[in-house]
């Protein structure tokens, strides 16, 4: 698999940007992640090529929105079709990045990557073109939820950035919806940093159509009292990667995720976490859920590292599977690495089927089996769901998993 | 007027029933007639099969029928999933209510009532309708109305997981109702609370089994027949007089009907 | 009030196995090539078929790399400057204990494994092995009279070749790892077992190692079968002298139970662990696995590690025959500069096959200790469980404990559980048994051998004690 040979042919490739260009040359000096790496030891080889084997998309087609409407105050940004945004408002303001902080911040990213952990991140990034980056500063309160979309078109590969400051004290609601159109591939980076006292309520929604691929890349990074909480939900990619990276930059910070994919046919969905607690005092709760069926492989690895300087954090993850089918796989192993020695930290796993004991009280009050099974799956779904922030109604999410073939 | 009772159908009949889990014998012939207006005691130590024969009559996965049946109504119902027997008319009241965090109690109350009205030809239920339907029928089990927001058993009490199996025996009018040590648990108030729920719910029509170790609850629920189990057969019948006997004397009074059969 | 160095205090016992014996050995050359494997199997007057083995397994190990996976950090090994034959010097043959060196009886003696017939312990067999030799085993005629085998592995090549040509390398292939390979290739003694049919072994049996010479790796090998409805407790323990060079320790142990046997292996290793600068040590890379080949076979392994400068071992279990059970319990106790890399790998092949981890890992000191095991589910596994609780506290804010689990299943019809936290002796508690009256130390001992009562109580009752005591010794001074 070459992938650069496969980038390469296309002519866009042209008029590149500065960090288009280093992204490219480091990706050619060392072109693959390691497939014997912990990252990428699961994925599926064949389908992570195939992520690839699409034309790079330059030109963003005129883009209809298949999305509920939106409600009046919810503010829209389509990354790619010449999103501008300048709000200066009496509580808030919603500024845009100049090019110049969105550079230098990228750089520094960049800086630090490494092989086999950045491998999404350089692709994006060498992939994105100036057009597909958006950048923002958020400062303020009451700040009206923002809904932001990155999708990618058919037959192409699609490559989106988001770089979003929330500046000290703000509060902010945010929805990322990610989908993929039939036969494409999508790479979505996304950056946040909040600043001291700030919070976000993030939620990711990503899903596909018949034979889509997703490469999603999540960085936060928590100042001093400051609060992520992230629902998140992935499901129908032929090939899907949500990976995850959160710091605690000085401790003292809450983090809560809640995130679940749910994989059939032959799809493969994987989940990678790693939660760095670089300060004392430092909180997480985190749940992931999987639900396999067919012949399809759910995967979750998640790490957990506390050194020395992060005492008194108090961390749990759990991880929690459904297998429903005799040919799907799941894989799973959430991880601890600690060196404080005054912390909490627990971690758990569990693998199996719908519980039967369940099952039968329903079915013993008349319930018939796919109903029950339904009720149960939607109270697991429902856990998750309900902790996506706004419009998640709108969104049919709950009626999407139970109901889509 | 026992006589009378006899000249009607049946409404279940276990017929010389064995029954086996992982190959282990559980049941090893076990035969029950219960007509219309009947109650049944069936009494026994621990492990003595009484809870997997009520299991059996409710359909559970994990046991096999290896000999014998169960008619229901005249029909043979061996084969029917647990779903179709419940629907049609038989409930199991579990000794050990099943607990199912994020399931809502009002939606699964109403789920299954509408499962069995549809059996009946009856109209479904929207939730308004089956909100007046419940608050009349949670007067029966005194139990408030928070109840149904909560999930299914979950972080009840022993007392109100037992009254939660009432109030759902009160919702799907069953033909029978096999009660599985619905009283172990429980205390006296507690106990006259179900007791009088069952009394109120039960009518010539229908039929019960009650399933137990103690005398206390047959204070409160006169039986017509009394069933001693004991290693997966029914080793002794009298009237609810054997009870008393039975309380009086202990198990180990039974233990001579084994050596005799 | 809880002092730093008054916890650190309390792990500084001096190591009271570190002593040498000054006898006479016989060793080959430096170094390991054929000729060396030849020499080797050419000394024990070995059937052809185990030199192909060797050589077999030789060639597969120079084409291996050596696993850095578990993220060790070690000097290399250099292979060829290690003696891989060491024995002491005896007479061609021991017909009787009378006959062994008194020196290493004395040994023996000192290490509290006395051999002779007038102090030897009661209800235990021993097979006692001195660097690349097994020197004595006791209660053998005893043993022998209810049809059980105990004895070197060298002697069973002798006088069982039929059940090691049928068996040896069948749970542990040569090709498995860089390790297993090395030993397959260069293995000197260890020991082994046979229970056969219906037999439950009349008392526990049990081997003792002890390096000796500095420059001299210790590769042993043991196996132990169990026919079908027989059982057997087997334990092991370990010291070496104090050297400031770090000498290699590869075994591989291989067991197998057939339909309705039970194995149970304990082993309290307590090989030297370095000084505090982390200079000499034992390097313990050990291949330890288990096939429950069938129906209702069990394999239990319990252990507790708290010696070595390095240990890299996973004792695991093949569960293939129905309804067959694995177990794990360890604890783990690193301090100073040891690294611990230790758990095990559950693999459920069979339907209905059940298995259970505890796991306990207390690190001190600049310790790293980690668990990392693996459990998985194939698609024939229909009804099985697994269960998984792995715990670690911490002592001291250097140190550092790390959970891996990878957990895979391909079964929907089965369940995994997984379980694990972390914690500290807490100041309430220490402050709650102080105010009862308790000294510190006994305290602290108290709460790190509470932390360890689920896998105390899986050991036999000799060992149970003994690891206590060697805990409370271990932890002497480490607590703050």
């Amino acid at each position: 698999m070459e992938i650069i040979e496969k980038i390469k042919t296309n002519k866009s490739i042209d008029n590149q940007t500065e960090i288009q260009k280093i992204c490219l040359d480091k990706l050619r000096s060392r072109p693959l992640p390691n497939p014997k790496s912990e990252q990428w030891r699961l994925a599926n080889k064949s389908k992570f090529s195939n992520f690839l084997d699409y034309p790079v998309n330059e030109k963003n087609p005129k883009f209809d929105t298949p999305f509920p409407n939106t409600s009046k105050s919810t503010i829209r940004l389509v990354i790619g079709n010449n999103c501008q945004i300048n709000l200066i408002e009496k509580n808030y303001s919603i500024q845009q990045l100049t090019q110049d902080e969105l550079d230098k911040y990228i750089k520094s990213q960049i800086f630090c990557f490494d092989q086999n952990e950045n491998w999404s991140d350089l692709l994006n990034l060498s992939l994105s073109n100036a057009k597909n980056i958006l950048g923002l500063k958020i400062n303020g309160s009451k700040i009206p939820p923002i809904e932001i979309f990155s999708h990618s078109s058919g037959n192409s590969l699609n490559a989106k950035t988001l770089v979003i400051f929330l500046e000290k004290n703000c509060d902010v609601e945010l929805l990322q919806v990610n989908l993929g159109k039939e036969n494409s591939s999508l790479s979505q980076l996304t950056y946040f940093c909040l600043e001291e006292n700030s919070s976000l309520n993030h939620g990711v929604v990503s899903y596909g159509e018949n034979r889509s691929n997703l490469l999603n890349s999540l960085k936060v990074i928590q100042q001093k009292n400051s609060e992520y909480n992230l629902g998140s939900l992935h499901f129908k990619f032929d090939y899907a990667r949500f990976e995850i990276s959160i710091k605690q930059s000085d401790g003292y910070a809450k983090t809560n995720i809640k995130g679940m994919q749910v994989t059939k046919k032959d799809e493969q969905i994987s989940t990678y976490t790693k939660i760095e607690f670089n300060g004392p005092n430092g909180f997480l709760d985190q749940i992931n859920k999987s639900l396999a069926d067919d012949e399809s492989h759910a995967i979750f690895e998640g790490s957990i590292i506390v050194p020395k300087i992060a005492q008194k954090t108090d961390a749990s993850q759990l991880s929690r599977n459904l297998l429903l089918s005799n040919l799907a796989q799941i894989d799973t192993k959430p991880q601890l690495e600690i060196i404080a020695d005054d912390v909490k930290c627990k971690h758990g796993a569990t693998i199996s089927q719908l519980n039967e004991d369940e099952l039968f009280y329903m079915r013993s009050r008349g319930i018939t089996l796919p109903e029950a099974s339904k009720l149960q799956l939607s109270s697991y779904f429902q856990e998750i769901i309900s902790f996506i922030p706004i419009s998640k109604d709108r969104w049919d999410l709950l009626d999407k998993l139970l109901n889509e073939k | 007027m026992q006589s009378k009772m006899k000249e009607s159908e049946p409404i279940l009949e276990v017929e010389n029933l064995s029954a086996s889990t992982d190959n282990l014998p559980i049941l090893k012939g076990v035969s029950l007639t219960v007509h219309p207006g009947e109650i049944h005691a069936i009494m026994g130590r621990n492990g003595c099969g009484k809870s997997t024969l009520s299991k059996i009559i409710a359909g559970h996965p994990s046991y096999n029928i290896t000999n014998g049946g169960i008619k229901f109504l005249g029909e043979n119902i061996n084969s029917l999933e647990p779903e179709e027997r419940a629907q049609s008319g038989i409930f199991l009241g579990f000794q050990y209510p099943i607990e199912i965090p994020g399931v809502s109690n009002l939606e699964f109350l109403r789920v299954s009532t509408n499962a069995r009205r549809k059996f009946l030809n009856k109209e479904e239920l929207d939730t308004f309708d089956f909100e007046e339907l419940v608050k009349e029928k949670l007067e029966i089990v005194k139990m408030d109305h928070a109840f149904l927001s909560r999930s299914v058993n979950q972080g009840f009490s022993g007392g109100e997981k037992k009254r939660n199996e009432i109030l759902q025996m009160a919702l799907l009018e069953p033909k029978i109702a096999i009660l599985d040590e619905t009283d172990s648990g429980l205390d006296i108030d507690a106990l006259r609370i179900v007791a009088s729920g069952i009394k109120k719910i039960s009518s010539a029509q229908t039929g019960i089994i009650l399933i137990t170790h103690y005398q206390r609850l047959l204070d409160e629920i006169k039986p017509n027949y009394v069933h001693v189990m004991s290693d997966g057969q029914i080793i002794k019948t009298g009237d609810s007089d054997l009870a008393l006997e039975l309380e009086k004397k202990g198990y180990e009074w039974t233990d001579n009907f084994i050596k005799e059969t | 009030m809880v002092k730093e160095n008054l916890v650190k205090d309390v792990v500084k016992e001096p190591y009271k196995y570190g002593f040498v014996t000054d006898i006479e050995t016989e060793k080959i050359a430096k170094g390991l090539n054929e000729n060396i494997i030849k020499l080797i199997s050419q000394k024990k007057e070995e059937p052809k078929y185990l030199l192909d083995f060797r050589l077999n397994a030789f060639k597969k190990w120079q084409k291996m790399k050596e696993p850095d996976w578990a993220g060790l950090g070690y000097k290399q090994i250099d292979y060829q400057d290690i003696i891989y034959y060491s024995a002491p010097k005896q007479k061609e043959k021991i017909s009787s204990l009378d006959e062994v060196d008194p020196k290493l009886l004395e040994t023996f003696d000192k290490l509290g494994i006395p051999l002779t017939e007038q102090k030897k312990l009661t209800n235990v067999a021993v097979d006692a092995v001195f660097d690349s030799v097994s020197i004595a085993t006791t209660f053998r005629e005893e043993l022998a009279e209810h049809g059980v085998i105990f004895c070197s592995i060298s002697e069973a090549v002798k006088n069982h070749s039929d059940l090691i040509e049928k068996y040896l390398g069948t749970v542990v292939p040569a090709s498995d790892n860089y390790f297993a390979a090395l030993n397959s290739a260069v293995f000197s003694d260890g020991s082994f077992v046979y229970i056969p049919k219906g037999v439950t072994c009349p008392m526990d049996l049990s081997s003792y190692f002890r390096i000796n010479s500095g420059d001299s790796g210790q590769f042993e090998r043991t196996l132990i079968i169990a026919e079908e409805s027989s059982s057997v407790s087997y334990l092991e323990g370990c010291t070496a002298p104090m050297f400031d060079t770090n000498t290699l320790h590869a075994a591989v142990v291989e067991l197998i139970a057939l339909d309705d046997a039970s194995i149970k292996y304990s082993t309290v290793q307590n090989w030297y662990a370095g000084d505090e600068e982390g200079i000499g040590g034992i390097f313990n890379f050990v291949t330890k696995r288990g096939k429950c080949l069938g129906k209702r076979s069990k394999i239990s392994w319990s252990q507790v590690e708290t010696g070595s400068a390095i240990t890299w071992k996973y004792p695991s279990c093949l569960l293939l025959g129905e309804e067959s059970v694995g177990e794990f319990y360890s604890v783990a106790l690193t301090n100073n500069l040891q690294q611990a890399d230790t758990g095990t790998k559950m693999i459920h092949i069979g339907p209905k096959t059940k298995s259970t981890i505890v796991s306990k890992g207390i690190s001190a000191g600049n310790s790293i200790n980690s668990y990392r095991g693996l459990v998985k589910m194939g698609t024939k596994a229909k009804g099985s469980r697994n269960y998984s609780q792995c715990d670690s506290m911490l002592i001291g804010d250097q140190a550092s404990a790390n959970t891996f689990p990878y957990i895979k299943s391909q079964q929907p019809n089965s369940e995994i559980e997984h379980e694990a936290s972390t914690c500290r002796i807490s100041e309430d508690q220490l402050f709650y048994l102080q105010s009862r009256g308790i000294e510190f130390e006994e305290a602290v001992s108290m709460m790190v051998s509470g932390f360890c009562r689920d896998v105390f109580n899986q050991l036999p009752m000799e060992f149970a004690a003994e690891a206590d005591k060697l805990l409370a010794l271990k932890l002497e001074g480490s607590v703050g």
